[in-house]
């Protein structure tokens, strides 16, 4: 199957949500700088919601 | 490949087999909205959380304790945090909640109605009895929604989840009262399917609730 | 005119009032959420006149009460955004998504149609805020302390504020439900041979921007009800005093806001990635990197949100910033695509095209300043000025709005059987230029000339009178401007051309059926191999003959559908420079 049409191929785009949040959260710690806790956690939860979409739309499409 | 073989091929091989199908090869529409709507609700409570993890961070204490707040507001915090076993036992009634619901979703793939009816009846119940616990938590708990913002965020986090649990009980009771009129069957369940979705979301959402907000 | 559809025997049909309000058709649907939508845009531009009317010179004339003054500007934009623009974009995809997907409705019709009637029960609560004193005067971003209603200095006391949260949190429900539809339809009920990588561009922004609409809305609801909450049952959200946190509204409010701004551009985007093909007689350049552009941008949009907050102090700039810059990437994509499609094109100036050329340059405008405001320097010394109001206006009404109407001209003659008037609508687009490059163009000067956004009144020597008055001229012009607008629609309606099927010579599914379709929108579907399906029906490279069936029932096991799914065959490098012949 094309990369591009494999299910699991689709959880790419939450994974990148989640490594942004982890940027986020990892260089102002290290830095010593304020932390937007608030932006992690949705940054964080925004990369599970669309890895879940991403995949179940992929994978429940009709095979065409 | 006919569009029959490959709806074949995808329910032989793909891990979403087992929900609802149409004759294309695809979830069935309801359960994709479902699952889609879902994701939406994640992110609903995601703004709620992030909420609760900025005041939190902000805060010189956690719970707060005087004298940003009162000795016994601070006692009332401390105790939630200290003793939670009626949370526990919520958290027990309804991941105990989630398994019957698949119970009833596994009963009605194989047309058993009568094993669907009694797992869907347990569930409702089941549910019902967390909704009656959590109000009775509140009233034990010592502190309101105006009890400073632990009070603000943690009623509003519950409150909402109660509010979601409220919705799938009355989804839950459509479900129990169309199976006893003989709605559904292996083929014809979808309503049942994004029910079912619903409802382990609903838990999930438990879980990391009573997770941050007992024990973190 | 070009007839080279299948001919149905169905044809269009008059529906009484009650077959309206309870419809659950997508094209009905559609042409409620566009005829609500230009309701609420007449309203809020209004509310703008009068906005113009007072700054025009200083001194206060009309509004000698400020807390009026406030009101309008506030329900203006929330009007504009939440009223106007994205429901009237949503209501366009409503419309031809389905039928550029050769489906015969939406996934959830009945859905449908309850998104469309929380919009304007939505409107209905917010604006009753006139008749119940006063409605929510806190700008359209509400901020707390200024939104709460605490005791003491400034704050948003009365039912206003809470009707303006009631509104938003149904009208943001709607979206949310219609996000769901949008998506389902897409990658569910597409006809045989449709592949995503041969849909229609539009449908790509519709897809993106329910993706964007799905994850984001939710986030503003939950900061709507914590609002809600802190004003009407002692919570303590955004209050410092007792541990809560003003900023937060700002940070979970702009999570969502800024995502949201590419929802109202997408779909135009989208609209006019139709229509410059059509009218250049050429192909689109570049449809797989549009459609890669467009992923970008809603992803990026996701990660730019504090470049609102940029002055706050507790936002971590250069990340932001980096981001912001970022955007201009998939954007300049965009827009080189744009221009290479017209490129050596046969260009037809009819109104469609004059408007999507008009959106091509104002949302360029827009781009860049608004890439001025990414340096955070820059930024410190123009946020809350009145630099921000012209860069959010060029990309909203330059970008969105000369798309939407755009957007009209082009599928007027589907929704409705007729030609709207060319005259009229030249008349339109050189008066609604003019006059939107007079009201807005001023207001980059005066922003950088410091006056401030959000004000009543303004010093006589400030220095800013001349340009005020010339931002309000332009004002009014615009409004003249909706008035051969509104007759061109008006006469159309009545005694317009008959359009026909294809009237512009269409390159996709929707112009392959009557003009209005029939309820189930196709009879017959030409064969679909390519991006371009009818451009390629009429030039033989598909065959009429051999339809494909439109499979309906899903509970119906039909025959197994044989799906040809090689491409059209063509030679590799005449796919960029061939032309029409």
């Amino acid at each position: 199957m094309h990369p591009l049409r494999h299910p699991r191929n689709a959880i790419f785009v939450g994974i990148l949500f989640v490594v942004i949040g982890f940027v986020y959260w990892f260089v102002p710690y290290v830095g010593g700088w304020q932390l937007d806790y608030a932006g992690v956690t949705m940054l964080a939860a925004l990369g599970i919601a669309m890895g879940l979409m991403a995949y179940v739309l992929i994978a429940g499409s009709p095979n065409e | 490949m006919t569009g029959d073989a490959h709806a074949i091929a995808l329910q032989e091989h793909s891990p979403v087999a087992g929900v609802a199908h149409d004759e294309r090869g695809g979830i069935s529409n309801p359960v994709l909205g479902m699952i889609l709507f879902i994701t939406s609700e994640v992110m609903f409570f995601a703004g709620l959380f992030a909420a609760y993890f900025n005041v939190r961070a902000n805060a010189p204490a956690w719970p707060p304790i005087p004298p940003t707040v009162t000795e016994e507001l601070a006692e009332h915090f401390h105790h939630l945090k200290a003793e939670p076993w009626l949370a526990l036992a919520l958290t027990v009634i309804l991941v105990l909640s989630s398994f019957t619901c698949q119970f009833a979703i596994w009963a009605i793939r194989q047309n058993d109605r009568t094993g669907f009816i009694r797992n869907i009846a347990v569930t409702v119940i089941l549910g019902i009895v967390f909704l009656i616990g959590q109000g009775y938590d509140y009233t034990q708990l010592g502190f309101g929604l105006a009890d400073g913002v632990f009070g603000t965020t943690f009623y509003t986090l519950t409150g909402f989840h109660g509010a979601h649990v409220f919705g799938g009980v009355i989804m839950l009771s459509v479900l129990l009262y169309r199976g006893m009129a003989g709605q559904f069957s292996a083929r014809h369940h979808d309503a049942v399917e994004a029910t079912s979705i619903y409802w382990h979301f609903v838990d999930v959402v438990w879980i990391a609730l009573f997770s941050t907000l007992y024990i973190l | 005119m070009a007839t080279t559809t299948l001919t149905p025997a169905a044809s269009a049909y008059r529906s009484g009032l009650y077959e309206w309000l309870t419809t659950t058709d997508h094209k009905k649907i559609g042409i409620l959420y566009i005829v609500n939508s230009f309701i609420f845009f007449f309203l809020a531009g209004v509310l703008a006149l009068g906005v113009r009317a007072e700054l025009a010179v200083p001194g206060l004339q009309l509004l000698t009460d400020e807390h009026l003054y406030n009101q309008l500007f506030t329900m203006h934009g929330t009007a504009m955004l939440f009223l106007f623009i994205i429901p009237m974009l949503a209501g366009f995809a409503n419309y031809i998504v389905p039928l550029q997907i050769g489906a015969p409705d939406m996934a959830f019709p009945r859905i449908n149609a309850l998104s469309f009637w929380l919009l304007p029960l939505g409107g209905i609560l917010m604006f009753s805020g006139f008749l119940t004193g006063g409605t929510a005067a806190a700008g359209w971003t509400g901020y707390p302390p200024l939104s709460e209603d605490r005791p003491g200095g400034l704050a948003s006391s009365g039912p206003g504020m809470d009707l303006w949260l009631t509104g938003l949190i149904l009208i943001g429900t709607a979206s949310i439900l219609g996000a769901v539809n949008f998506l389902v339809t897409i990658f569910k009920m597409r006809a045989p041979g449709m592949t995503l990588f041969r849909m229609p561009i539009l449908v790509w922004t519709a897809l993106v921007t329910a993706v964007l609409v799905l994850m984001a809305t939710p986030v503003f609801t939950s900061a709507l009800i914590m609002l809600f909450i802190d004003r009407n049952y002692g919570g303590h959200f955004f209050d410092p005093a007792t541990g809560g946190n003003a900023i937060l509204w700002q940070n979970v409010f702009w999570f969502y806001s800024h995502p949201a701004v590419y929802v109202m551009v997408l779909p135009a985007m989208g609209m006019v990635s139709e229509i410059l093909p059509v009218f250049s007689r050429k192909p689109l350049f570049g449809y797989k990197a549009f459609i890669f552009a467009t992923a970008g941008i809603g992803a990026l949009g996701f990660s730019v949100w504090a470049h609102h907050m940029f002055t706050t102090g507790s936002v971590y700039l250069p990340f932001f910033s980096l981001m912001t810059f970022l955007i201009a990437v998939p954007t300049g994509v965009k827009m080189f695509n744009w221009i290479f499609t017209m490129w050596r094109g046969k260009l037809t100036l009819s109104t469609p095209l004059l408007f999507a050329l008009g959106f091509l340059s104002m949302f360029l405008i827009g781009g860049i300043n608004g890439a001025f405001s990414a340096a955070v320097p820059v930024d410190f010394a123009l946020h809350d000025t009145y630099w921000v109001v012209a860069h959010l206006h060029y990309v909203l009404f330059g970008g969105s709005v000369f798309g939407v109407f755009a957007g009209v001209y082009y599928w007027f003659p589907k929704m409705t059987g007729r030609m709207l008037n060319e005259t009229l609508g030249k008349v339109q687009f050189v008066l609604m230029f003019i006059g939107f490059n007079l009201t807005f163009f001023p207001m980059h000067v005066l922003g950088l000339q410091g006056m401030p956004r959000r004000i009543a009144d303004y010093a006589t020597t400030a220095g800013w009178n001349e340009l005020n008055l010339a931002a309000t001229i332009g004002g009014f012009l615009i409004a003249a401007s909706t008035i051969p607008f509104l007759w061109n629609v008006f006469v159309s309606l009545r005694s317009g051309p008959i359009a026909g099927d294809d009237p512009w010579e269409g390159n996709t599914l929707e112009w392959a059926t009557t003009s209005p379709p029939p309820p189930y929108n196709f009879d017959r579907l030409p064969e679909i191999r390519s991006e371009r399906p009818l451009f390629d029906l009429r030039h033989g490279l598909t065959h009429p003959a051999a339809v494909l069936p439109v499979p309906t029932d899903p509970s119906v096991t039909s025959p197994p559908v044989v799906v040809v799914d090689e491409p059209v065959a063509r030679p590799a490098r005449a796919r960029r420079t061939r032309k029409e012949p």
